[in-house]
């Protein structure tokens, strides 16, 4: 017995919680609808039956209401009217419930108070649907950063699982702006584009789609919460990244500061500067050129013969024909004011001119040889060159004047000259024949003359034309025997310039010092004086 | 000459076996399809309720029942379904070309083209899924007594009603529960 009554006892439970759920659901629709619909008679539809109800105006108990519904030209039918007291708003309503209420077709629903008609309306049942809230809503965090997953069961009802449209609403916990997605008959939904590590309330409600079925939207869903994933930046990610930059950072500071000359000399070239080729030119004399020049006179003048030995052409010296004894004497002699003509050319000729070429003195003290060589012809014999190391050259009896002038008619004389010279010592001649005359040129006051002429001893070399004055010539890499000129072809010459040379002069050992190695050397061979 | 009378024949042979090995007819299960038809039959509705003149003189047509008890429907099986939806198609077909003979108004005589066409199409989709059971019986005319399987209505609005209800009640729960349709879903 005691078993049967807990039985009954759990079945009676049962029955009054599943009632007072129903009734909780009736009564908010009641309640909603209560707000929300304008018609005096409200009917909804839950779980396939048709309810229709209206508010009670004034609080009387002996009114007595009649509810008849009629559908298809059929005979009317009564339902049983009811009453209900709404607990939140603390109002009465009358409702009905019709049994077995048929769908799809026009329904007739009349209300009458004390045999008066109240209300009358027309309706298609299937177009007032009020459906429960979904059931089951569950949100869970998808595996990507922003995302939630969504999910929920439809209300139960047959044959309209695929006439509904669902709406999702979401916030953040704790918001009012909420943002609304609507799904149709699709009973999940993945929410997009969310804060990461966010917690949010996920709400869903639930509406007939309007085409075969109509009706309101449901209530609701009790909120549920989600949260979305925190973003993908982890902290130990972070502190390696920043590690290993540091490792990159230190190494590439290493390797700039260990090559750091190279990239600085790469980046930031120096200027190139002569300063070194003009030792003090710019730190004691500060770039003032003249100045410099008259100190490193003589320095300067044997170095540049060094530096551009292979590049200028050789000057000529003049041998005379004067013999070498009666002639030493008058060599000194003149030799003082040849050196004062020296200073004097050197200066007319410094200006215009490069550091690396100047006009060589003993162009002007060859001048001045052949001048008294020429006054004193007896002693051009002694200065015949017998170990010659210079170049030398003849004067042409027709050149008349200075400089250019003499010049220019001594190239267009001695060019036919030329063609006596078949050695490998005249092409070398010619060629330095020519670069005279450049140097004449440059100089703008040269003095020597550019015709040249190799007498050599052991060959037949006819006399060609009159005026010209035989010479010993030595070439560099050279070597010949000299025979003195003929006097009479000195005499010639009259008041031209003839330069003789002695080459055992002191000067020219001083200013030329290849050819003191060739003087002590002995030998035949001449290396002449390269510019 | 021989060629051709060749060729001829093969493309006889070939006709014949296409026209009786013909494979069946795919069955239509998406109810998108029915939804289509029950939206144009709306917006006949729509139209019908701004009509003004020329839309359609007073008449009576019968038309097939509508209401749906789901109680019922559940014990009701699917070929007597399928009897009940042919029968009403074939009347409400009969009955919209005879309200289309007295509209004048052209937006709605095309729409009311438009709901013909479209009962038309739901039959080959009733013989898609193999409920094409009974053949639509035309009944003589307006003046035969009402079964009980019609109601008369008076006006053609009245007419578009039940029409879209009928759309939208049996026709659908029929195709819902068609078995071709649930096979293909299980």
């Amino acid at each position: 017995m005691t078993k049967m009554s807990d039985r009954l006892k759990i079945v009676f439970m049962l029955c009054v919680a599943f009632v007072t759920t129903g009734g909780q659901h009736f009564e908010s629709k009641v309640a909603q609808l209560l707000q929300d619909e304008t018609e005096d008679i409200k009917c909804f539809v839950e779980l396939k039956d048709l309810t229709c109800f209206w508010e009670e105006e004034e609080e009387r108990n002996d009114l007595q209401y009649t509810f008849t519904y009629s559908y298809e030209n059929k005979n009317k039918m009564a339902c049983v009217v009811s009453s209900l007291s709404l607990l939140a708003s603390n109002k009465t309503v009358f409702f009905c419930k019709l049994p077995k209420t048929p769908f799809f077709t026009t329904l007739d629903v009349q209300v009458f108070r004390d045999g008066r008609m109240l209300y009358s309306r027309s309706l298609n049942a299937e177009n007032y649907l009020f459906l429960d809230p979904p059931r089951n809503l569950t949100v869970l965090s998808s595996g990507k950063e922003g995302q939630l997953n969504v999910s929920w069961l439809p209300p139960l009802l047959k044959y309209m699982d695929d006439s509904m449209i669902y709406e999702v609403r979401y916030a953040v916990e704790g918001s009012n702006m909420g943002k609304v997605e609507v799904i149709k008959v699709s009973t999940m939904l993945v929410l997009l584009g969310l804060q990461s590590d966010t917690r949010y309330k996920v709400w869903v409600r639930v509406k007939p789609d309007g085409v075969a079925y109509k009706g309101y939207w449901s209530a609701w869903t009790e909120p549920v919460l989600g949260v979305t994933q925190p973003s993908d930046l982890d902290p130990l990610i972070m502190v390696l990244v920043l590690f290993i930059g540091l490792i990159l950072c230190l190494l590439s500071m290493t390797v700039i500061l260990s090559h750091h000359k190279f990239l600085l000399k790469k980046l930031w070239p120096d200027i190139p500067t002569p300063e070194h080729k003009f030792p003090g030119l710019f730190t004691v004399y500060k770039g003032d050129f003249k100045e410099w020049m008259s100190q490193n006179n003589s320095s300067m003048w044997g170095r540049s013969v060094q530096v551009y030995t292979e590049e200028l052409p050789s000057p000529l010296e003049v041998l005379s024909e004067v013999s070498l004894t009666s002639h030493g004497t008058s060599q000194r002699e003149e030799r003082k004011p040849v050196e004062e003509d020296e200073e004097k050319e050197s200066e007319r000729s410094d200006s215009g001119l490069t550091d690396r070429w100047r006009e060589p003195p003993q162009a002007h003290w060859l001048m001045e040889q052949l001048r008294a060589l020429q006054e004193n012809p007896q002693s051009l014999s002694q200065s015949l060159l017998v170990q010659s190391h210079d170049t030398y050259v003849t004067l042409n009896q027709n050149s008349q004047g200075d400089g250019e002038r003499e010049v220019d008619d001594v190239f267009e004389e001695t060019l036919p000259l030329q063609t006596l010279f078949t050695t490998t010592g005249t092409t070398s001649l010619s060629t330095s024949h020519s670069d005279l005359g450049s140097l004449q040129q440059s100089s703008g006051s040269g003095r020597l003359s550019s015709q040249s002429s190799f007498e050599y001893p052991n060959q037949t070399w006819p006399p060609k034309g009159p005026g010209y004055t035989y010479m010993a010539v030595a070439d560099s890499g050279v070597s010949m025997d000299y025979s003195p000129m003929s006097s009479s072809r000195i005499t010639e010459l009259g008041r031209h310039r003839m330069y003789t040379n002695d080459y055992k002069n002191e000067i020219f050992l001083h200013k030329w010092p290849l050819f003191g190695e060739h003087n002590k050397s002995g030998s035949e061979s001449c290396m002449g004086p390269v510019w | 000459m021989q060629t051709f009378t060749g060729l001829v024949s093969v493309l006889l042979v070939f006709l014949w076996l296409g026209g009786n090995l013909v494979s069946p007819l795919r069955p239509i299960c998406d109810l998108r399809v029915l939804d289509h038809f029950v939206r144009e039959a709306r917006d006949s509705e729509v139209i019908m309720r701004g009509c003004r003149g020329g839309c359609g003189a007073m008449k009576s047509y019968f038309v097939p029942l509508t209401s749906v008890d789901f109680a019922v429907l559940e014990h009701m099986d699917v070929n007597g379904q399928a009897v009940e939806v042919q029968t009403g198609l074939s009347l409400l077909d009969q009955a919209l070309n005879n309200a289309m003979k007295t509209v004048s108004n052209s937006p709605l005589a095309n729409a009311l083209d438009n709901n013909i066409s479209n009962i038309h199409s739901l039959g080959q989709i009733l013989h898609s899924l193999d409920l094409q059971q009974a053949r639509s019986t035309v009944l003589p005319d307006d003046s035969a007594p009402a079964s009980t399987q019609t109601q008369e209505v008076s006006s053609l609005p009245e007419l578009l009603q039940v029409q879209s209800s009928f759309l939208r009640g049996k026709v659908r729960l029929l195709l819902s529960a068609a078995p071709a349709c649930q096979r293909q879903n299980s």
